[in-house]
C-alpha cells in the first residue's frame, strides 16, 4: 500500500486510490447559517484530488465517506462545479456511506458515481467509513480525522496522519477544511505523517499527548 | 437576603455618609419629589455630600458626564436621585431610567438600592433587572413593556437593542447610568456600550449619560467615550481619596536555588498565621487555579475553618458563589480566597483586610483591590502582599513606590473594532431594520467610531449582507438582508444564532461540570477536560473530584477519595504588568544593581538578586540584559527589556522573524512580564546577530505584519474576532443541534481565509488587533528606540539565571520558523534517534 502526502492511499494490485472525509459543500452549509467562508476549498481539494489520480494511474476512486458534507451545502453551484471537475476523469468512482451522507438518497447523475454501503470488500481489504475492526479483512476507513502532534525540543507540529493499527487503518481527512483528532497510538500501531509533498513515519511514542 | 451586620446599618445600602457638618446648600432637586427623596436621606442619617448635590444639579440642568469617587462612597445615589425626582415628578409609565452594569452578580444588590428611595415616594414606580440570569416569564412580559426602572449588563442591553420594537421600548428613556465604567472602557464590552448609548440617543434625543469610574489616568477620554463625542461632559469629583497602607509579608528565608526563587507554599503557613478569623478578610490571587490550591492549603492547615473559609472564582456555580457573598455580608464568612470575580461590584460592608497573593500587576488593580477593604468613605484601606516567588518582592517594592507617587495607569478606549461593529450592524438590522446614512450617522456618534471611514463602513455592511467582498458575493449567504434601501434580518435561524451570540466577552470553549448524580458545580475549559482520563482527579470549587465521563459538553464527576493530582487552567485572565508598574520595576532594579537594597522587601530577595549578580548581571537602567546558554534543549537567547509580557510577545516574534533571514531556523518563543526567550534546536549565532540594526524602526510595521503572519499571534487573536463577528458560534447548550454542522475551530477558518481571502476585513482586524494589543505598538516604538540606542550587556551563562528559569518554565508553544515541514520533521527524528542513543 502506498501512504501519499495528497491525503490518499494507494493500493496498487487493485487499481485503487481511497480518500476519506472530504466534506464538499462545508462552506456552502456556513453561507446558509450567515458565516461566509471562501468557497475555492473545494477547487483545490478537486485539484489535489486530480493529482492524486495522475500520479497513481488508478482505475478507481474509492470515496469511503462523507463526501457531502450537509444537504444544504448541495448546492446547484457545488453540483455543477464537481460535475466539470468529473468529466475530466475517465475512472470509475464509488461512495461508501458516510454519516454526513446519510441524508442524500442519491448521488447527482452528473457525478457518476456508486452509493455503496455500509462498506465495499476488496480482496483482502475492506473499505468502510466508520474504523470498525472486520472478521477475515483488513479495514480501510475515516471518520475521525487523525492528526498528530510533534514536539522536539524547541519546535512543534501538528500534522495530518495515517493511524494504522493492527486490524484497521484511518486515512486522513482529505478536505484541507476540517479540524482533527489528535491520536495516541497504542503499542503496534503506526503514525504516518504528511509533512507537505512528503509522509513521514513517526515513531509511535514520539505522538506526544498535548505538546 | 441576608439582615446586614449592626455596623453597616448606618451605612446603608451602597453606602453613604453618616457625619456631614458642613451647612448644605440649597438643594438641586426639583420641589415636591425632590424634597421627599431629600428628607428620605435624612432618614437614612445621610447628609449628602457635595458632590452628589453637584451631580444631582448638574442632571437638573441637563448635562451628562463622569462621576469618580471612591467606591462606597455614594456614587450610585449621585447618579440615581435627580432622574429618579424627574421621573416622579412626571408620573410617565414606561422605561425612563437605564442601569447598566458590567457583572450580572451585583444586579440584584442595585436592585435593592435603586429600590430603597421609592418608599419615600408616592409614585407608581417598578424597579426590575433584566440580564442572563432573569427568568423566561419576566422576560416575556418585559418584551411588551419594560419598568420605570432597568438595570441590565451590556449583552443583555444588546440583546434588548435585537427587538423589533426597540424604538418604542426606549423612546421615554430619560437616563443611562453607566456603572463601573472603568472596567468596560478599554476592552470590546466597551465599544458595544458606546454603540448602544448612540442607538438609544437615537431613540431619545434628550437623553442624558452618567458614567461612574473609579480613578483613571484618562478621565477626560473616559467620559467623552460614555457621552459621545458631541457632548461636553460635566465632571463631579469627591474629593475623598482613601489613604492606602500597603504591607509586604516577607519570606523567613530565601533560597537562591534550586527553583531560582520560587516560595511556592513556605507562605502560606506564614499567611495562615496571620489571618485572623475575627477580622473578615478577602484574599485575591491572580488565577483561578491559584485560588483553588490556595483554598485548599488553607483548609489543610486549618481544618476548624470549614464553615467560615470559602472559595470564590468566575467558574464556580452562580448559586455557590452568591452563598459566599451572602456569607460574607451577613459575618457568617470571615475569609474568602477569590480572584477578580470580587474585584467589583458587591459591597462587603465588613471586610476589614485584604490579601494580594502574588503580584498585583498594576497600580489601579491594586487601589482597586485595596478598597475593598474598610469600605467606609474616609477610612485607610489595608493591603498585604504576599509573594509567591521572590523577584515578586522587587515588583511589590516598586509597587508601594508608584502607589506613592499616585502613578495609575489610563485605560484606552478601543478605536474602531470592525467586529464589534458587524455584530452590531445585525443587532440593528434585527431591532427594527435601518438605512445605511442613518446608522453610519448614528455610529459616528460615538468615540470609538467617530472617524470611521465610509469605505470601512460599507465594508462592514457588505460583510454581513453579501458575505464576501462585492464582486464575489455567495449566493446561498443569508445574514442581513436589503429590502430596497433597509437593512433588516428575515431569516429566523440567523435571527436565533445572532441572539446566542451576542456579546463581545472572549470565552474559551467551556464545559458544564456536574456530579453524576446531577449537581452543578461550574465550568472548566474543555482543553482541560480533554486531558483528563477517566479515574484522573482534579480539585475544583476546593473540593476533590474524580473525572468519570465526557458527554454533551459535561464532564461528569464524583468525589475522589484521594488527594487531587491536577488543578484545572484556565487560560486569559493573565494580566501584564502595566506600564506604569513596568517602569517602576526597572527603576528598582537599576537601584538594587547600584546597591541600594533599600527597604525590607528588597532586603528579602537579596539571595535571588546577588545570585543573579553572581551569575549574570543585575538589569541596568541604562543597557538591556542578554543572556546566552545552553542546555539539553538546545541554544538559548535571553533578553529583559521589562516591558509587560505583550509587548515582549510582539517583540520576541519580531527579533525571530529578524533572526531568521540571517540564518534558516526554527525558534520557540517564551515571554513573561521581565523578558523573552528564543530557543533553538540548532546552534545560532546570536552573540554576532544582537546588533543595534536588530532593533531598528525601519520597516516595522511591515516585519511585525510578516512575523505575525509567520507565528501564531494572528491566529489566536482571529479566535475573538471570529467570535464577536459571529463567524464561530459558542457551544451554547440548546444550540447544540441545529448548528453541529456550522461548528468549526477559528483556527480552521482564519487558515482558510488567510489563504484565499488574505486581505479579508476580519483578518485585517485580527492583525491590528495584534499590533496595538500584543505589540502595544507605541510602547514597542519606544522599547525598540531605547533597544536601539543602549548598549545590551551581552553575557554568557552556564545554566538558566534567576530570572531566565521562570521563561523556561513558561513557554507559550509560539513558533517561528521559515523551514519546510518536512525539513523540521526530518530535524526532529535526527534529535529523537540521538536522544535515544544517548539513554540506551
Amino acid at each position: 500500500m502506498e501512504l501519499r502526502p495528497e491525503r490518499a492511499l494507494y493500493w496498487p494490485e487493485g487499481g485503487v486510490l481511497a480518500v476519506a472525509d472530504l466534506h464538499w459543500g462545508k462552506p456552502e452549509s456556513f453561507h446558509q447559517h450567515g458565516i461566509p467562508l471562501p468557497p475555492e476549498v473545494l477547487e483545490d481539494d478537486l485539484a489535489r484530488l486530480s493529482a492524486a489520480l495522475h500520479a497513481t494511474g488508478a482505475r478507481r476512486l474509492l470515496l469511503v465517506g462523507d463526501l457531502v458534507h450537509s444537504r444544504r451545502g448541495l448546492t446547484p453551484e457545488v453540483v455543477r462545479r464537481v460535475a466539470d471537475w468529473r468529466t475530466g476523469h475517465d475512472v470509475e468512482m464509488v461512495l461508501v456511506r458516510g454519516n454526513h451522507d446519510r441524508h442524500l438518497d442519491a448521488l447527482p447523475a452528473a457525478w457518476r458515481m456508486e452509493l455503496l454501503e455500509p462498506h465495499l470488500d476488496e480482496g483482502p481489504f475492506r473499505f468502510a467509513h466508520h474504523p470498525e475492526p472486520a472478521r477475515g479483512h483488513y479495514v480501510w476507513a475515516g471518520h475521525l480525522h487523525p492528526t498528530v502532534r510533534l514536539s522536539s525540543g524547541a519546535d512543534r507540529l501538528r500534522l495530518p496522519c495515517f493511524h494504522l493499527g493492527t486490524d484497521v487503518g484511518v486515512l486522513p481527512a482529505f478536505s484541507a477544511f476540517t479540524g482533527g483528532m489528535d491520536i495516541r497510538p497504542r503499542a503496534g500501531e503506526r503514525l504516518f505523517a504528511i509533512a507537505g509533498d512528503s509522509v513521514v513515519e513517526v515513531p509511535s511514542q514520539r505522538a506526544s499527548r498535548n505538546a | 437576603m441576608p439582615p446586614r451586620r449592626r455596623s453597616r446599618s448606618s451605612t446603608g445600602p451602597r453606602g453613604s455618609t453618616r457625619v456631614l457638618v458642613a451647612p448644605s446648600p440649597p438643594s438641586p432637586l426639583p420641589e415636591g419629589e425632590g424634597e421627599e427623596l431629600l428628607s428620605w436621606f435624612r432618614a437614612q442619617g445621610w447628609t449628602p455630600f457635595p458632590f452628589q448635590l453637584e451631580a444631582w444639579a448638574a442632571y437638573a440642568r441637563g448635562q451628562s458626564g463622569l462621576i469618580h469617587v471612591p467606591t462606597g462612597a455614594g456614587k450610585t445615589y449621585a447618579a440615581y436621585i435627580g432622574p429618579l425626582a424627574e421621573v416622579a415628578r412626571h408620573r410617565q409609565k414606561g422605561l425612563q431610567i437605564l442601569y447598566v452594569t458590567p457583572l450580572r452578580a451585583v444586579s440584584r444588590d442595585i436592585e435593592l438600592a435603586l429600590n430603597a428611595p421609592l418608599s419615600a415616594l408616592d409614585a407608581d414606580i417598578t424597579v426590575e433587572s433584566r440580564t442572563g440570569d432573569t427568568s423566561s416569564s419576566v422576560r416575556r412580559r418585559q418584551r411588551e413593556r419594560l419598568p420605570e426602572v432597568l438595570i441590565t449588563t451590556p449583552e443583555s442591553l444588546s440583546l434588548l437593542l435585537c427587538n423589533e420594537r426597540a424604538h418604542e421600548l426606549f423612546a421615554s428613556l430619560r437616563c443611562v447610568i453607566v456603572d463601573e465604567w472603568h472596567e468596560l472602557l478599554g476592552s470590546k464590552r466597551g465599544t458595544q456600550v458606546e454603540l448602544a448609548l448612540a442607538r438609544l440617543r437615537r431613540f431619545s434625543p434628550a437623553l442624558r449619560t452618567w458614567a461612574l469610574s473609579a480613578t483613571l489616568a484618562n478621565l477626560d477620554e473616559a467620559a467623552r467615550a460614555a457621552v459621545g463625542p458631541h457632548v461636553t461632559p460635566a465632571f463631579i469629583r469627591a474629593g475623598l481619596d482613601r489613604p492606602v497602607r500597603v504591607e509586604t509579608l516577607l519570606p523567613d528565608s530565601v533560597d537562591a536555588f534550586p527553583w531560582a526563587g520560587h516560595l511556592g507554599f513556605s507562605m502560606l503557613r506564614k499567611v495562615a498565621d496571620w489571618l485572623d478569623p475575627e477580622r473578615s478578610t478577602l484574599l485575591f490571587t491572580n488565577t483561578r487555579s491559584q485560588a483553588e490550591r490556595w483554598y485548599e492549603g488553607l483548609r489543610f492547615l486549618h481544618p476548624e475553618w470549614e464553615d467560615i473559609l470559602a472559595l470564590h472564582h468566575g467558574s464556580i456555580d452562580r448559586e455557590a458563589r452568591e452563598r459566599v457573598e451572602g456569607g460574607l455580608k451577613d459575618g457568617s464568612v470571615r475569609l474568602v480566597v477569590a480572584t477578580s470575580s470580587l474585584d467589583l461590584g458587591v459591597d462587603f460592608g465588613p471586610v476589614e483586610r485584604v490579601v494580594q497573593v502574588a503580584s498585583p500587576k498594576g497600580i489601579a488593580r491594586t487601589l482597586q483591590r485595596a478598597g475593598r477593604s474598610a469600605h467606609r468613605p474616609g477610612a485607610t484601606a489595608q493591603l498585604l502582599f504576599v509573594p509567591t516567588h521572590a523577584l515578586e518582592l522587587v515588583e511589590m517594592s516598586a509597587a508601594r513606590e508608584a502607589l506613592a507617587h499616585g502613578e495609575v495607569e489610563p485605560r484606552a478606549p478601543l478605536r474602531q473594532p470592525l467586529d464589534v461593529l458587524a455584530q452590531h450592524l445585525v443587532t440593528c438590522a434585527l431591532g427594527g431594520g435601518f438605512t445605511r446614512d442613518a446608522l453610519l450617522a448614528e455610529v459616528r456618534d460615538t468615540l470609538a467610531y467617530q472617524q470611521l471611514s465610509e469605505e470601512d463602513f460599507d465594508r462592514t455592511l457588505v460583510l454581513v449582507t453579501e458575505g464576501g467582498p462585492t464582486l464575489r458575493a455567495y449566493p446561498q449567504f443569508r445574514r442581513v438582508q436589503r429590502l430596497e434601501d433597509r437593512y433588516v434580518v428575515a431569516d429566523t435561524r440567523v435571527a436565533r444564532l445572532h441572539r446566542l451570540n451576542v456579546g463581545t466577552i472572549a470565552s474559551n470553549a467551556s464545559v458544564e461540570l456536574r456530579y453524576l448524580k446531577g449537581a452543578r458545580l461550574g465550568t472548566v475549559e474543555e482543553s482541560f477536560v480533554s486531558r483528563l482520563r477517566p479515574g484522573d482527579t482534579f480539585l475544583f470549587a476546593g473540593k476533590r473530584l474524580e473525572f468519570r465521563l465526557m458527554k454533551d459538553l459535561t464532564a461528569y464527576v464524583r468525589a475522589a477519595k484521594e488527594r487531587a493530582s491536577a488543578t484545572p487552567r484556565w487560560s486569559g485572565g493573565r494580566l501584564p504588568l502595566s506600564g506604569s508598574l513596568a517602569t517602576a520595576v526597572r527603576r528598582t532594579f537599576h537601584a538594587v544593581r547600584h546597591g541600594h537594597f533599600d527597604n525590607a522587601e528588597l532586603e528579602a530577595a537579596r539571595p535571588v538578586l546577588e545570585a543573579q549578580a553572581r551569575l549574570s548581571r543585575l538589569p541596568s537602567r541604562d543597557a538591556c540584559l542578554a543572556e546566552l546558554c545552553q542546555t539539553r534543549e538546545g541554544h538559548h537567547l535571553f533578553l529583559y527589556p521589562f516591558e509587560g509580557r505583550l509587548v515582549h510577545e510582539g517583540l520576541a516574534a519580531l527579533l525571530a522573524l529578524r533572526l531568521t533571514r540571517l540564518q534558516k531556523a526554527t525558534f520557540s518563543l517564551a515571554v513573561n512580564d521581565y523578558g523573552l526567550e528564543l530557543l533553538t534546536s540548532s546552534p545560532f549565532p546570536f552573540e554576532e546577530a544582537l546588533r543595534p540594526a536588530l532593533f531598528t524602526r525601519e520597516r516595522l510595521v511591515e516585519d511585525i505584519l510578516e512575523s505575525v503572519n509567520l507565528g501564531e499571534l494572528a491566529r489566536r487573536q482571529f479566535r475573538d474576532v471570529a467570535r464577536v463577528a459571529g463567524l464561530v458560534l459558542p457551544g451554547l447548550p440548546g444550540a447544540r443541534k441545529s448548528t453541529r454542522q456550522v461548528q468549526a475551530s477559528a483556527g480552521l477558518l482564519y487558515d482558510v481565509f488567510a489563504r484565499y481571502e488574505p486581505d479579508h476585513l476580519l483578518l485585517a482586524q485580527a492583525r491590528r488587533e495584534v499590533l496595538e494589543q500584543h505589540f502595544e505598538q507605541v510602547r514597542l516604538v519606544s522599547t525598540l528606540e531605547r533597544l536601539e540606542g543602549t548598549p545590551l550587556e551581552c553575557v554568557h551563562v552556564p545554566r538558566p539565571t534567576p530570572l531566565g528559569f521562570p521563561l523556561v518554565v513558561e513557554r507559550i508553544g509560539a513558533t517561528v520558523s521559515n523551514e519546510s515541514l518536512a525539513e523540521r520533521v526530518e530535524r526532529m527524528k535526527e534529535r529523537w534517534l540521538r536522544e535515544d542513543s544517548l539513554s540506551a
